[in-house]
């Protein structure tokens, strides 16, 4: 199914990785996934599928033992420079703030990329300021990390990979412990990035929130991705999702009730619980 | 905890740590340079008084950050007033309190209180971070900042492992009798290796990730009016030495 097209917008892609865990545990089995130019991915999968093994391999921190990873269409160059590379446009943010943040002051945390990049002092601080800013973090660049809410921890862990400026940020599970606030401030913050033009690809179990915000859905299982499905379509892919053990997202249940009511026209496909609510309130629905 | 609390929350909070740094350093010249005990006393009274009046830490935090110092001064004063002496004659072992004995511990704990209000005053008003970047300005060796660095973090990573762990044991009943108080603690000790273990290599995980080749660098925190901070510290601490060489 793919254009020549897609190949060039094509930013990071894995061809059939197997990676093994010392003690014999399957990380990824041959698993194949391709994340295009400046979209929203989401991936998605149980415990243990693989998702935080994918990421340590789109930033060069594991190498697989058999397949190969490309990015911009250039295989990856495990050499000291060639990693250096890669990592400095693929900025990934792990699960657990804490195995992140080694500095105990805020701001030292967040310089530690960019200077790690060669930038001098004052581009370095430039940096912190701009990313602390885009996190809505500013006001904290003093604070000890240790009296941080989790949340907030997470935020200087997405800051101080945004401080590198990457082209690729991939977060592992940024929503989970956050409360709904948190949430939505997270989400108008990658937002915001993606606007800027950074590709997204983060890992997630809600598939409420995948169809709501994602371009692309790549669903994990038994360390393989098992299918790239468009949001967008997502409707009609309820078998693939059902492969894998996940419901169609709520709004399309709900959408499809409705439809079969009479109180919604079939051809709306809100993506969101709002964008459902807005439908049926607009001039667009049917009967009221 | 104590310590820790005032140093992130403190009117000198924004003042730059060298000037601070300078105070305490007169601080301490000035414990060395007092002749007379009274002056040392002065010269602690005055640190003291920066302290709380200054820095605005609360006097009862303070006095909890003393005590404990102030105590093993006590116990070495003790040992220091008495001398142990055999007579001769009867072979008796006495005690006795002599007074150049006394006079040696005016001197040496007045001096010492001294030097422990400006230690205090430093601590208590800078962060530990802050301190380390001064460090850094210091041209100290990076092994041992990178040593402080991770040091600082890693206790607050492993107290919370510490307390996580004990509170998931207690809830399950671990320490309810002594026996199997000393089984968990075994198990806690077990687990924190390897605990230990993982987050070190997490930690390097997450340092390669962000393009870590060696040396950490962080930036250096700047702050506003460290110029005039400076040379307002070096005046105060300079009338301390001043105040402690003139006494007499
Ligand atoms: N350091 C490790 N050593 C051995 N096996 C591991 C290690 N890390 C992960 N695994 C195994 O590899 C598989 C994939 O783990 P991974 O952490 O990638 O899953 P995940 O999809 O991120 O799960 P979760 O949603 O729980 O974060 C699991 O079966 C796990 O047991
Ligand atoms: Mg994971």
């Amino acid at each position: 199914m793919k254009s020549p097209a897609d190949n060039t917008n094509t930013l990071l892609e894995l061809e059939n990785v197997t990676f093994r865990y010392p003690d014999g545990c399957v990380g990824l089995d041959g698993c194949s996934l391709a994340i295009h130019l400046g979209s929203r991915n989401v991936l998605i999968g149980a415990n243990g599928s693989g998702k935080t093994t994918l990421f340590q391999h789109a930033n060069g921190l594991l190498r697989p033992q058999s397949g190969l990873v490309r990015y911009a269409g250039a295989a990856v160059d495990y050499s000291r420079g060639g990693l250096r590379q890669l990592r400095s446009k693929v900025g990934l943010v792990f699960q657990n703030p804490d195995h992140q943040l080694f500095s105990a002051s805020v701001q030292e945390d967040v310089s530690f990329g960019p200077l790690n990049l060669g930038l001098g002092q004052e581009s370095a601080r430039e940096r912190v300021a701009a990313a602390l800013q885009a996190v809505g973090m500013a006001s904290f660049s003093d604070k000890a990390v240790h009296n941080l809410s989790f949340g907030q921890k997470k935020r200087v862990c997405i800051a101080g990979v945004l401080a590198m400026d990457p082209e690729l940020l991939v977060l592992d599970e940024p929503m989970a412990g956050l409360d709904h606030g948190m949430r939505k401030e997270l989400l108008a913050v990658l937002d915001e990035l993606n606007g800027r033009g950074i590709t997204l690809l983060l890992a997630t179990h809600d598939i409420d929130f995948a169809y709501r915000w994602a371009d692309r859905i790549h669903l994990m299982t038994g360390g393989r991705c098992v299918a790239s499905l468009d949001a967008a379509k997502l409707a009609d892919d309820g078998h693939a999702l059902s492969a894998v053990g996940l419901p169609l997202p709520a709004v399309v249940e709900l959408q499809r009730a409705l439809g079969a009511h009479g109180l919604l026209s079939d051809s709306a496909l809100p993506r969101s619980h709002s964008e459902l609510l807005a439908m049926l309130d607009g001039p667009t629905s049917q009967s009221h | 905890m104590l310590i820790e609390q005032s140093a992130y929350a403190n009117r000198w909070r924004k003042a730059s740590p060298a000037a601070k740094g300078i105070f305490a350093l007169g601080g301490f010249c000035a414990a060395f340079a007092a002749g007379a005990p009274a002056a040392a006393v002065v010269v602690a009274l005055l640190i003291a008084a920066a302290t709380l009046a200054g820095a605005g830490i609360p006097s009862g935090r303070y006095l909890r950050a003393v005590t404990p110092a102030f105590f093993f001064l006590g116990i070495s004063c003790l040992s220091l007033a008495f001398s142990l002496r055999l007579d001769d004659g009867t072979g008796e072992l006495s005690l006795a309190l002599t007074p150049s004995g006394m006079q040696k511990v005016a001197e040496v704990s007045a001096r010492s209180i001294a030097a422990l209000t400006a230690l205090l005053f430093l601590v208590l008003t800078t962060p530990l971070t802050d301190l380390i970047a001064l460090f850094r300005r210091l041209k100290t060796p990076e092994v041992l900042l990178e040593i402080m660095v991770l040091c600082y973090r890693m206790l607050f990573v492993l107290s919370a492992a510490v307390h996580d762990t004990l509170s998931a044991q207690s809830a399950r009943l671990g320490y309810a009798t002594p026996r199997l108080a000393i089984r968990s603690l075994g198990g806690l000790a077990a687990n924190l290796t390897l605990q230990v273990w993982q987050r070190a290599h997490a930690l390097h995980m997450a340092a390669q990730a962000r393009n870590n080749d060696g040396p950490l660098r962080f930036l250096e925190p700047v702050f506003a009016n460290s110029g005039r901070d400076a040379i307002i510290a070096t005046a105060a601490g300079s009338a301390l030495v001043a105040l402690a060489v003139g006494w007499s």
